[in-house]
């Protein structure tokens, strides 16, 4: 493999880890609610904007102000649950047929919400976030890459260990995949479904926001900067099955990695074009994702 | 007349074979209960005469036509109309634009679709409810609103799944009552209950099935005191 | 013949509800159609025209997500593909705008019976999430195609001959058109499928509706009524830019459909108008107008389903039993 592909892979690498932050917390929402939060793009912009004001307008360290972010995004991800996801599901039977809608508009309408908002209240300028260390350049063999973005990744993989590790073994984590599974089964066996929600969305607004300060210095806080990898985690969580997390842990990697080829080989300004285009052909001929096997019909 | 016969009709579900080489003959007029424990293939059997399924082999013929093929909407439209064992109504539109939904779309004109509506929901005791959204009933009278839909064009045959379930005894009364005027009339049905005394109270014929296949079809008498269903109820219940 | 029953003659049949939405709306309208008279400033006439164009796109989005249940997120991107289409015709081929917006409505159309073709099977958040990269794929193509469309620098496009009075009446007369046509379609059976399948699929299907044609024609026909918006305001802007296909547009013709009420006639026409000009009134004054926007549209999901239009119906229902 050449310099230039080494270089093209860690790079395209590094960026699926940021995607993996975002696309677990859309894809454990997706798993317990059957929903797709378009306003997930916004628990990144909130926690953008946290680390980036704590650590510039207080002088909080940049090592403390990473965790606020995290608690912010977790904060903002818990309101969210409690005022508008709970009709989804607390026992109104005639939203059954309404639900869908009733999950794009609420979320569609909280996005629109929470960018407005930032716009008036602290302005539509663009804030760089500070750095977590100053070297510019770290060379690695071929790859050239900054000492920022190099700890963040080492950060990322670090979170997104422990994140799927408690998925995986912690008591909560068994709780939330039990009701991903079956809802009502689980609400029979005395599991808290309400609370497995809230537990979701705290760690879905969380990693986003988390997500969103790592990369404040190198993509800029503003009030839409959202938008951006909320698309990539949809086109995520699509190829990686709806709901599955290592799905998604995956699908985040090789789409990092695809960006980054197909940036240099295919098309520069396309580049954002391939993602969806996976993402269309992917819903309209193998919905359940790379992985997943094919559901139950009707 | 045989108006349906089903030949050799089988369904897998990855290993599971959930209808096992099925055969039976219908005529014109008959009222056939279809019994069987849980899980015994009866809402699969159904789904696939209503073309919600496809048969993996087999062959279905409605009056000599095969149509294994056809789309729901086209096997509505040949007079086939069945029941869900899971009530579907259009819970955002009215009773009468429930009705309606059907008549218009079987090719009634507004006025006689109008019309056969309201005598529909007087002769189900719809009503004092007929003003309300469909998603507002009960469910017994969710129940009695889809037969209605299936009846605002007689079809040629009529598959309940499960009409009774949970239904207060005086709307299975309504409901009784209903089926039999109509079979009275000439009207073709497959009645899937688990009600038995309702099955023999109605139906003349029977058939039971269990893992998927036919155990027997038979009158029901005979077929009740099959030892082999009695076997297959037994062993349904123990599982 | 039996007569029917008397409790449920008291029953409000779809077409009953769909005409008193009509007459409702043609009162909107007929109210906007008065309003050169008092208000002769141009700016506030340009307000209304594109509250009229929004009152388009918020209609076709309406027939497609309100009454059919097929939650797409492409409305503004079909007003795009309408606004380039005459856009390009005019600038390559020296197409007049007339003969342009007939093909913006024909092709937006045709390209939205092939989506809808497409995402027949999908619903709910599939649906969703299928649109939403069609509509970023189609403004990435626009932005990008530098040599032909002038990426986001924008296409020129030629005016019409007429003063911002004609404009107005223009853009009501299209409105009205459509509105009259939306009205007979729902009045007729099709009024009666749509909102069955909307509500059932499966069982529609049960009921011999013929869910694949009617789909995929409230899609069609809802393309085509959002590109016949598109092609319009490209002429009487003069520009058409790859902004028009925004996922922000799209947010604000979804605000004035669930502000107005999903899946009622009058509610998101008049919606359109409300919003719209008052968020430009509101930004004279703080500037808060999409704040209070987002806000109203999460709030009345949530606690108002049936939109001002509901809200307006319970209001004269409790005047009359008072
Ligand atoms: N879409 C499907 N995918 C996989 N398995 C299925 C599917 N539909 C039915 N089955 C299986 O096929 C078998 C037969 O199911 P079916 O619903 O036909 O039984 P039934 O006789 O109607 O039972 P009941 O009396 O409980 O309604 C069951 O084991 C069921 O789990
Ligand atoms: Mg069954």
């Amino acid at each position: 493999m050449s310099a230039i592909n080494v270089d093209l892979a860690v790079n395209g690498f590094i960026t699926g880890l940021f995607y993996a932050l975002m696309a677990i917390g859309l894809s454990l929402i997706f798993g317990i609610l059957k929903i797709v939060n378009f306003a997930h793009g916004e628990f990144y912009m909130v926690g953008a904007y946290a680390y980036t004001l704590v650590a510039l307008a207080f002088g909080v360290p940049v090592w403390v102000a990473l965790p606020i972010a995290f608690l912010v995004g977790a904060l903002v991800g818990w309101a969210t649950e409690r005022t508008l996801m709970r009709p989804l599901y607390a026992g109104y039977t005639s939203w059954g047929l309404m639900r869908d809608e009733y999950a794009v508009i609420v979320t569609f309408g909280l996005s629109l919400f929470l960018i407005n908002l930032v716009d008036k209240v602290i302005g539509p300028y663009a804030y760089r976030g500070p750095p977590l260390v100053e070297t510019s350049r770290v060379v690695l063999g071929p790859v050239l890459i900054s000492g920022h973005r190099l700890l963040a990744a080492g950060i990322a993989i670090a979170v997104i260990l422990i994140t799927a590790a408690l998925i995986k073994w912690s008591f909560w984590g068994q709780q939330i995949r039990a009701v991903s599974q079956n809802r009502l089964g689980a609400s029979l066996a005395g599991i808290d479904t309400a609370k497995a929600s809230a537990i979701v969305f705290m760690l879905s607004g969380g990693l986003a926001a988390f997500a969103g300060a790592l990369l404040s210095p190198v993509i800029n806080a503003s009030p839409d900067v959202g938008i951006f990898p909320a698309v990539k985690s949809y086109i995520i969580v699509v190829l990686g099955g709806m709901g599955s997390v290592p799905g998604a842990i995956v699908a985040s990697l090789l789409l990092g990695v695809i960006e980054s080829f197909g940036a240099v080989y295919l098309s520069y300004q396309y580049r954002d074009a391939f993602g969806l285009i996976l993402l269309m052909l992917f819903l309209l001929f193998r919905p359940q994702g790379l992985f997943g096997e094919k559901g139950r019909e009707v | 007349m045989t108006l349906l016969s089903v030949n050799g009709v089988t369904k897998r579900y990855g290993g599971l074979t959930a209808v096992d080489d099925v055969s039976f003959d219908i005529v014109a007029g008959e009222l056939v209960g279809l019994i069987g424990p849980n899980g015994s293939g009866k809402t699969t059997l159904l789904n696939i005469l209503s073309g919600l399924a496809t048969a993996d082999a087999g062959e279905i013929l409605l009056a000599d036509i095969p149509c294994q093929r056809l789309t729901p909407e086209q096997l509505a439209h040949r007079g086939v109309m069945r029941m869900f064992q899971l009530t579907r109504v259009f819970r955002r539109m009215n009773v009468i634009d429930n009705l309606l939904v059907a008549g218009r779309a079987l090719g009634l004109d507004h006025g006689e679709a109008l019309t056969r509506a309201h005598a529909l929901i007087s002769e189900l005791r719809l009503d004092a409810v007929a003003a309300l959204d469909a998603g507002q009933l009960s469910g017994g009278q969710m129940k009695l609103l889809e037969f209605g839909v299936c009846f605002m064009v007689p079809p040629r045959i009529a598959l309940l799944d499960e009409p009774f379930a949970a239904v207060h005894p005086t709307m299975k009364e309504i409901m009784g009552a209903f089926i039999r005027a109509r079979h009275a009339k000439g009207q073709t049905f497959i009645l899937v209950s688990h009600d038995m005394p309702v099955v023999v109270e109605l139906c003349p014929r029977a058939i039971c099935m269990n893992a998927g296949a036919v155990v027997i079809d038979a009158t029901t008498r005979e077929v009740l005191n099959d030892a082999r269903v009695i076997e297959a109820y037994l062993g349904g219940h123990a599982a | 013949m039996t007569q029917p029953a008397t409790p449920a003659a008291g029953a409000q049949l779809t077409t009953t509800k769909t005409t008193v939405e009509f007459r409702a709306a043609l009162v909107a309208m007929a109210i906007v159609a008065l309003i050169p008279l008092g208000v002769g400033n141009p700016y506030w006439l340009g307000v209304l025209i594109v509250s009229m164009y929004f009152a388009i796109l918020a209609g076709g989005w309406n027939l497609l997500a309100g009454y059919t249940g097929q939650f797409s997120l492409a409305p503004a991107t079909f007003a795009m593909i309408g606004a380039y289409t005459t856009g390009l015709l005019g600038t390559y081929y020296n197409v007049p705008p007339l003969l342009g917006i007939v093909a913006a409505v024909v092709v937006s159309g045709l390209v939205g019976l092939l989506l809808g073709r497409a995402v027949l099977r999908l619903v709910g958040p599939y649906l969703a999430l299928t649109t939403l990269s069609f509509a970023e794929i189609m403004r990435l193509v626009a932005s990008n195609t530098i040599d032909i469309t002038r990426g986001d620098l924008g296409l020129g496009v030629a005016g019409l001959p007429i003063g911002r009075l004609a404009w107005y009446y223009l853009f009501l007369a299209v409105l009205v058109v459509l509105l009259i046509l939306f009205y007979l379609l729902l009045r007729s059976k099709a009024g009666l499928f749509l909102q069955a399948i909307r509500d059932d699929e499966v069982a529609a299907r049960r009921a011999g509706v013929d869910v694949v044609f009617w789909k995929t024609a409230a899609f069609t026909l809802s393309a085509a009524a959002s590109g016949l918006a598109g092609a319009l305001y490209a002429h009487f802007a003069e520009l058409v830019t790859p902004e028009l296909g925004l996922i922000a547009q799209t947010g604000l013709i979804l605000s004035m459909a669930v502000i107005g009420g999903m899946g009622t006639l009058a509610g998101p026409l008049v919606a359109a108008f409300l919003v719209y000009v008052l968020s430009e009134w509101l930004r004279d004054v703080g500037g808060y107008q999409l704040v209070v926007f987002a806000a109203l549209v999460v709030i009345f999901a949530r606690f108002f389903r049936e939109g001002l239009w509901g809200l307006a119906k319970a209001a004269v229902r409790r005047w009359r039993q008072a």
